[in-house]
């Protein structure tokens, strides 16, 4: 069964909910009602029941009304039925978790089930007009066996109205036409017809409506027969998964931090598993207590993202996550709030691979990585991650690489061809600069090792460039040699820097 | 007393004193140079391993160290812990290392104050714990000898114990062998004068001499040379 409450005269009704309740009472007895439109010409919307016993219409002008005399006029307020809309759709949340936001003043909810809490419908039906007055709702409710017969009962009859399955033609067969979400135009052509009701709309015989009034002709006239059965479209709350906390005195150590944070965490966590839904990424927000600076900005912010490789509702892997990154940070001043994130999906559900070769757990690796970037850090001189796995990149420059988040979910198919074994190039990171003696174009000797080296064997020049468009433009010449060292023979990679014109030491063929 | 009675007591005092701890049946991850894999069945699993050579002098052992990831990362995950940062990524794909399944740890390079070393150790402890490695294999031939001799032998023992009870194989690259007995297998490479042909570099002549196997050190060490292609070659 479905119930329909349905909040007579809506704009007046939200516009007096923030008034006490014996306000409320009076200014409903007396003539009321509500304005809206341009300043210049305001029409009245709304009226309330005393108001169009006193002759008050809707589209009056703001003067047409003044002449009336004691009518109350009130401006209407969107933001004011927005949020009694939503204490509606809270409220019929008390009764059944399937509500749906129907329209301005109408909610429909589900009541299947619900007999264990509430009883039935009849006992429930009685129960919601007394609990919504509480909070300063006029409402009439109507139960039925579809959605759409609830809606035309509550909107077509006075207070309490249950029609029992099957009785639903006969129910709304007084009803006028004009309940129906029906168009003036064809609401023009029922009444050239004769058909004012919904009976006579229903006894219509089928095809012939079909043959001059269309689908929209049928869905109308199964509506006035109550034949439509639909799902409800329900309004699910918006899930927000921050949480915050602000700090009577700013902490200086990060124990006080850590144990608000495991409590925050705990309970985003628990959201999440009662959501059924997990995070893969997190973020987390510390505003600094900072004296006014001359600037006028009275404190300064420190973030951070983690990225998992799978969702994951472990508090204590996130906590460990956030504890190990902040206890190698920093921080200028001490912390004055808190505020964390989890981003919700779906959890993981499939099985891994079997036949996928051995790999760290996914969960345990992020706290791994993490631990590891507390010991050799996060990040070198020049910004490239300390840890991760290596990536190429698409460029001719010699020696150019990206380092990305190491992940062991392996989505990839290893289609490498059979490799053949080679001569590896073992960097000198940075480059170290060098003196060259030249005999014509060939090195001759090189400084390195705190002593000139006599090259043995060259190869090269081998010259390459690129980037000529704009300001990090490079060009270089490389040579391969062979310089006899302490421990034997080191065959180097040694390049010119065209641009800078400098000799550097690349690397050693190893 | 009889026998039986006296080691019911023993046994009783000591649970697993007369237990006998036969030898696993180890794996092991080819290097992908047959004369190694011929002469020694590649690098084992659950024991410790060391490849050395000249750091100055061209001698062969990032090449080694290179074509075992290659291998290794066909089947497994990998990690290199690069102390010296010298690894060269273009050099590994071109070995044939699948790199989504390389992890590397640059020590040294940020403004952490840990020297290198120290750094290189506890990331390798860390991984160590944190099973589902294949090949942890840790390059330590950018730290000057000195440095690495300091080294006490209690924590060689210490990751050879850990690595026994692990289906992973642990490398060190250094420039001369430490662990001693605590190393299952210890291979020493050197270079021979390169192949030019031409104006072009094309070929590396290498020795590999095994200096330890098979967890004991050979009556005599073995032998074997090999060649390696110049990427260009």
């Amino acid at each position: 069964m479905f119930a329909c409450l349905y909040v007579v005269d809506f704009p007046v009704q939200a516009s007096l909910l923030a008034e006490r309740a014996e306000v409320r009472e009076a200014l409903m007895q007396s003539p009321l009602a509500i304005l809206d439109g341009p300043a210049n010409l305001p029409r009245v919307v709304a009226t309330n029941h005393a108001a169009r016993r006193a002759g008050i219409q809707i589209g009056m002008t703001k003067l047409q009304v003044e002449t009336y005399g004691g009518v109350l006029l009130r401006k209407r307020i969107v933001e004011a039925e927005d949020l009694a809309q939503t204490l509606l759709v809270q409220f019929a949340g008390g009764f059944s978790p399937r509500v749906e936001s129907t329209c301005a003043g109408m909610v429909i909810l589900d009541l299947a089930r619900t007999e264990k809490l509430f009883g039935s419908p009849r006992s429930t039906a009685h129960k919601i007009p007394a609990n919504a007055a509480a909070i300063g709702f006029d409402l009439r409710v109507a139960i039925a066996s579809n959605p759409d017969t609830a809606f035309h009962a509550a909107r077509g009859f006075s207070a309490i109205t249950i029609i029992p399955a099957g009785d639903e033609a006969m129910r709304l067969a007084p009803l006028h036409v004009g309940v129906l979400p029906i168009s003036p135009e064809m609401l023009g052509v029922l009444d050239g017809w004769g058909i004012h009701t919904f009976q006579s709309l229903a006894a219509l015989p089928t095809i012939a409506v079909v043959e001059r009034l269309g689908q929209e002709g049928l869905y109308l006239q199964k509506l006035a027969r109550g034949q439509i059965d639909r799902p409800l479209l329900t309004a699910e709350p918006a899930a927000e998964f921050v949480e915050t906390f602000e700090f009577d005195d700013p902490v200086e150590t990060l124990e006080s931090l850590f144990f608000i944070l495991n409590r925050l965490l705990q309970q985003l966590c628990s959201n999440l598993v009662s959501g059924s839904l997990a995070t893969n990424e997190l973020r987390l927000k510390l505003c600094l207590e900072v004296r006014q600076s001359q600037s006028g900005q009275d404190g300064e912010q420190y973030e951070h993202d983690w990225k998992l490789p799978i969702p994951t509702q472990d508090k204590n892997l996130l906590f460990s996550l956030v504890r190990l990154h902040l206890e190698q940070t920093t921080f200028s001043a001490p912390i004055r709030k808190l505020t964390i994130e989890v981003v919700p999906v779906k959890p993981r559900l499939a099985q891994g691979n079997l036949f996928a070769p051995p790999s760290p757990e996914p969960e345990k690796l992020e706290m791994t990585l993490e631990r590891i970037r507390g010991i050799v850090g996060n990040a070198d001189v020049d910004g490239t991650d300390c840890v991760g796995s290596p990536r190429l990149v698409d460029t001719h420059k010699p020696g150019s690489f990206t380092v990305q988040h190491f992940s062991s979910v392996d989505e990839t198919n290893n289609s490498s061809p059979a490799f053949v074994p080679s001569i590896a190039l073992r960097v000198i990171r940075p480059a170290i600069e060098t003196s060259v003696e030249l005999d014509g174009e060939k090195p001759h000797f090189v400084w390195l090792w705190h002593r000139h080296r006599r090259v043995l064997a060259a190869s090269g020049p081998w010259s390459s460039s690129g980037n000529w468009w704009n300001a990090s433009a490079w060009t270089r010449e490389e040579w391969d040699v062979a310089l006899k060292t302490p421990a034997g023979l080191g065959y180097y990679r040694i390049y010119r820097d065209r641009i800078r014109k400098q000799w550097f030491v690349e690397g050693v063929f190893d | 007393m009889n026998a039986s009675l006296l080691r019911a007591q023993i046994e009783e005092k000591l649970p697993s004193a007369f237990t006998v701890y036969g030898r696993k049946e180890r794996g092991s991850i080819p290097t992908g140079i047959s004369q190694i894999d011929n002469a020694v069945q590649g690098v084992p699993l659950h024991a410790l391993t060391e490849i050395c050579g000249s750091n100055l002098a061209s001698s062969g052992k990032t090449s080694v160290l290179t074509s075992l990831l290659a291998q290794a990362s066909r089947d497994h995950f990998c990690a290199l812990v690069d102390a010296g940062d010298s690894f060269d990524p273009g050099s590994g794909q071109a070995a044939g290392i699948y790199l989504p399944r390389l992890l590397w740890v640059r020590c040294g390079k940020s403004r952490v104050k840990l020297p290198p070393l120290e750094q290189a150790f506890k990331v390798a402890d860390i991984l160590l714990q944190s099973s589902g490695f294949g090949l942890i294999a840790v390059d330590l031939s950018g730290i000057p000898e000195r440095v690495v001799r300091k080294v006490p032998l209690s924590s060689w023992f210490r990751f050879s114990r850990v690595i026994e009870k692990q289906p992973a194989a642990l490398v060190f690259i250094e420039q001369e062998p430490h662990a001693t007995s605590c190393a299952g297998l210890v291979l020493r490479v050197s270079a021979e004068p390169a192949v030019f042909s031409g104006n072009l570099l094309t070929q590396f002549n290498l020795k590999v001499e095994v200096v330890r196997g098979q967890e004991k050190k050979p009556v005599r060490s073995k032998r074997s040379g090999f060649s390696l292609q110049t990427q260009w070659a």
